[in-house]
C-alpha cells in the first residue's frame, strides 16, 4: 500500500494559490466573504438587539420577537435543509419538545427556568440524534413524510399524557424575566432571540468552510458519491440534524417561557415547519443570509396583513409569496448574487481559462511524469 | 492492495450481470478491464465499492472481505473510484468538490482537518496536479465534460487511494484531454498505487495496460498482457468481433 510518504511528491506540489495561474477570485475571495459573514452577523445581532431602544411599543416589540425567533429557527432548518437538500416539515416537533421540556422542568423559581433552557439543549440533542438514526435512512420526499409524522406524533403525545403536560388544556410556564411590564418583557426576549441568531448563524458560517460542511454539501448534490469518497453520510446527515433541532428546541422552550403557556396545537402544528421551509425558501436556501431575509419579510408582513386586512390575511400572504416565487424561483439573495455577477463579470471568463488546458504541463512534476510515460494517444 | 473477486454472481431480474466471475488483479500495475457492453464491468465496478450487494460470491481488498462494507469503509480502505457518467457536486465550487474526499485517517486527523486550513493546500495541489487549480472557485456545473472528469480524479487522488478504478475515463473526452487523463493514470501507478480501467478506446487499454482481463458474458475469458489478448482467438470472437 502507498503510503504518505511515497506520494509526497505529488503531495507537496506546491499550492499555486496567488500563482500565475491562481483562478480570478481567488480561494482567499471565498475565505475573504466568510470572515466578513461573522462581522456582519455581529452587526445584524447589535441591530437586532438594539432595537428594543428604537421600538418601544409593546405591539410592535412583540411582533419583533416573533420575527428574530423565526430568524432563529429558519436558520437552524438551514442547517440541515440548506447544507443536505433533507427538507424537514418536522422541526415543528422539535420546537413543541422544547417547549414542554422547558414547561415541564422548570418551577416558579428564575433558576429553574435557567436550568430547565439548560435541560432542554441536552434532552433535544440526545432525543433529536436518536431520532435523526432512523428518520434519515430515507431520503427525497420519503424522508418529508416520516418528518411529517414526527408531528402528529408530538401532538398527540402532548395531549395524551396529561399529568405530565396538561393534556389539551395546555401548561402554565413560569418567565425567564421578571420585568414588570409586557414591553419590557418583550423587550428582553429580542436581545435574547437575537443574542441566539448570533450563534446559529456563526455555527452555520464556520460549518460552511470545513470539511463537514463539504460533506453535508456533498450529500446534497449526490449522496452516493460522497460515500465512494469516503464521507459517512450517516453520521454527517445525524450531526446535522440534531444540532438544527436542538436550537429549534431551544427556541420553543424560549418561547414558552415567553409566552407563559403551551398549547400543544401551536407548538406542534406542520405550519410552523411550513413557515421556516418557505422563510428559507424565499431568502435562498443555500445562504447564510437567505432565512434570515425570508423571516424578516414573511413575519413583519404576515403581522402587517393580519392586522390590516384581518379577513384576508392568507389570501395577501400567498399573493405575494407566489409572486415572490414566480419572480425569483431560487429565492432572492441567489437571484440577485446572480444579477451582481452578471453585472461585475469576474476578471477571466470560464470558457477562455478552459481553453488552456493541456498547456498548463509546465511545473516541475509534469515534465518530471513526462519521462517515460507511454503515450496514451497519438493525437 | 490486491483486488480479488471470487464468485460473484449479480442477477437484474432475468438478466445475469456477472455469472460466477472470479478474477484476480496484479497489484502495483495498471489493469485494463475490457468486453462488450453488458459484459458485466460496471457492476463489477458497483460491487466493489459497496454501491449494490452482490447475490452470491465477493470481493477482497488488500486480503480483507470488503462486500458488504458500506461504501464510505470501502473508500476509506483505499479504493477511489470515477463514474462512468460523470458525476460532479455541481452547485459547489471545484475546490469544494475536492475537499469532500475523506482521506484513510484516525479519527484525530479527521478532527484536526474539520477547520480547512491544511485541506486546501492539499486540494489545491490536487487540482494544480489535474490542471483545474485556475478553476478553483468555478461552479462545477460551469465546467466542461472533460473537465470535470478530470475533477472527479483529483477528488479521488484526495482520499490517497491504493487502488483506483476508473469506469471509462476516455468516454466523451476530446484527445488532448484523453492524453492528460492517461498522464495522470501513468503517475499514480508511479506513486505506488494499482489501476483497474474499464474502457473502450482500445488505444488507451493496449499502450496504457500492464495487465489486461477480458470480460464477456459476466465472467472473465481471459487474461494477459496487451500483446497477449490482441492475439486471442476468444477475445477476437467475442469482443473485437472479427
Amino acid at each position: 500500500m502507498p503510503s504518505a510518504t511515497d506520494d509526497s511528491a505529488m503531495d507537496t506540489v506546491t499550492p499555486p494559490v496567488g500563482g500565475p495561474v491562481g483562478s480570478p477570485g481567488g480561494v482567499a475571495a471565498k475565505r475573504r466573504r466568510q470572515a466578513w459573514n461573522y462581522v456582519a452577523v455581529l452587526a445584524l445581532v447589535s441591530a437586532l438587539a438594539a432595537g428594543p431602544i428604537l421600538v418601544t411599543n409593546s405591539y410592535y416589540r412583540y411582533a419583533g420577537v416573533l420575527m428574530v425567533m423565526y430568524m432563529v429557527m429558519a436558520t437552524s432548518w438551514n442547517l440541515v435543509g440548506g447544507f443536505t437538500g433533507y427538507v424537514s416539515l418536522g422541526h415543528a416537533a422539535f420546537f413543541g419538545f422544547g417547549a414542554y421540556c422547558t414547561g415541564i422542568i422548570a418551577s416558579d423559581s428564575r433558576s429553574s427556568v435557567i436550568l430547565a433552557l439548560l435541560a432542554t439543549v441536552g434532552i433535544c440533542l440526545a432525543v433529536a440524534a436518536v431520532i435523526g438514526v432512523v428518520a434519515l435512512r430515507v431520503r427525497g420526499s420519503s424522508f418529508v413524510i416520516v418528518t411529517i409524522a414526527l408531528v402528529y406524533m408530538g401532538s398527540l403525545l402532548a395531549q395524551g399524557l396529561r399529568s405530565l403536560t396538561g393534556g389539551s388544556r395546555g401548561l402554565d410556564v413560569a418567565g425567564l424575566y421578571t420585568f414588570s411590564t409586557r414591553a419590557a418583557r418583550h423587550g428582553a426576549y429580542i436581545v435574547t432571540f437575537a443574542v441566539l441568531l448570533g450563534v446559529v448563524m456563526f455555527l452555520w458560517n464556520f460549518i460552511d468552510g470545513t470539511k463537514f460542511g463539504m460533506g453535508l454539501k456533498a450529500v446534497r448534490e449526490d449522496e452516493d458519491r460522497a460515500q465512494s469518497l469516503g464521507v459517512n453520510t450517516t453520521a454527517f446527515k445525524v450531526v446535522a440534524f440534531a444540532l438544527s433541532a436542538t436550537f429549534v428546541g431551544l427556541a420553543g422552550g424560549l418561547y414558552a417561557t415567553w409566552t407563559g403557556f403551551i398549547d400543544p396545537i401551536f407548538v406542534f402544528s406542520v405550519q410552523i415547519s411550513a413557515q421556516l421551509v418557505l422563510m428559507t425558501l424565499l431568502g435562498g436556501m443555500r445562504s447564510l443570509w437567505g432565512p434570515v431575509l425570508g423571516a424578516a419579510i414573511i413575519v413583519p408582513s404576515g403581522e402587517f396583513f393580519l392586522v390590516n386586512l384581518p379577513e384576508y390575511h392568507l389570501v395577501s400572504m400567498g399573493v405575494m409569496l407566489g409572486t415572490v416565487v414566480m419572480l425569483m424561483p431560487n429565492g432572492i439573495i441567489p437571484t440577485l448574487r446572480r444579477l451582481w455577477d452578471r453585472r461585475n463579470p469576474p476578471a477571466a471568463s470560464i470558457r477562455e481559462l478552459a481553453g488552456s488546458v493541456g498547456a498548463l504541463d509546465t511545473d516541475d512534476a509534469d515534465v518530471e511524469r513526462r519521462a517515460g510515460a507511454p503515450r496514451a494517444v497519438r493525437a | 492492495m490486491s483486488l480479488s473477486v471470487h464468485g460473484l454472481t449479480k442477477r437484474f431480474g432475468g438478466v445475469v450481470a456477472l455469472d460466477d466471475a472470479t478474477v484476480e488483479f496484479v497489484p502495483g500495475v495498471i489493469n485494463g478491464l475490457i468486453g462488450p457492453n453488458g459484459s458485466g464491468k460496471t457492476t463489477l465496478f458497483n460491487i466493489a465499492t459497496g454501491l449494490i450487494a452482490a447475490d452470491a460470491g465477493g470481493v477482497t481488498f488488500d486480503g480483507r472481505r470488503i462486500t458488504g462494507m458500506p461504501p464510505y469503509r470501502i473508500a476509506r480502505a483505499g479504493i477511489g473510484r470515477t463514474f462512468q457518467v460523470v458525476r460532479a457536486f455541481d452547485r459547489m465550487t471545484v475546490l469544494e468538490n475536492v475537499l469532500v474526499a475523506e482521506r484513510r485517517t484516525g479519527l484525530r486527523e479527521l478532527v484536526r482537518s474539520a477547520i480547512r486550513g491544511s485541506e486546501v493546500d492539499r486540494a489545491m495541489g490536487w487540482l494544480h496536479r489535474v490542471g483545474l487549480d485556475h478553476l478553483a472557485d468555478a461552479d462545477a456545473a460551469d465546467i466542461s465534460y472533460g473537465q470535470k472528469k478530470l475533477l472527479e480524479l483529483a477528488a479521488i487522488l484526495m482520499t490517497d487511494p491504493a487502488l483506483v478504478m476508473l469506469d471509462e475515463p476516455a468516454g466523451g473526452v476530446n484527445p488532448v484531454m484523453i492524453e492528460r487523463i492517461g498522464d495522470l493514470v501513468v503517475a499514480a501507478k508511479r506513486n505506488g498505487r494499482t489501476v483497474l480501467i474499464v474502457e473502450h478506446n482500445m488505444e488507451m487499454v493496449m499502450s496504457l495496460c500492464d495487465h489486461v482481463v477480458v470480460f464477456d458474458r459476466g465472467r472473465a475469458i481471459a487474461s494477459g498482457t496487451p500483446d497477449a489478448i490482441q492475439s486471442d482467438e476468444r477475445v477476437l470472437q467475442a469482443y473485437l468481433g472479427v
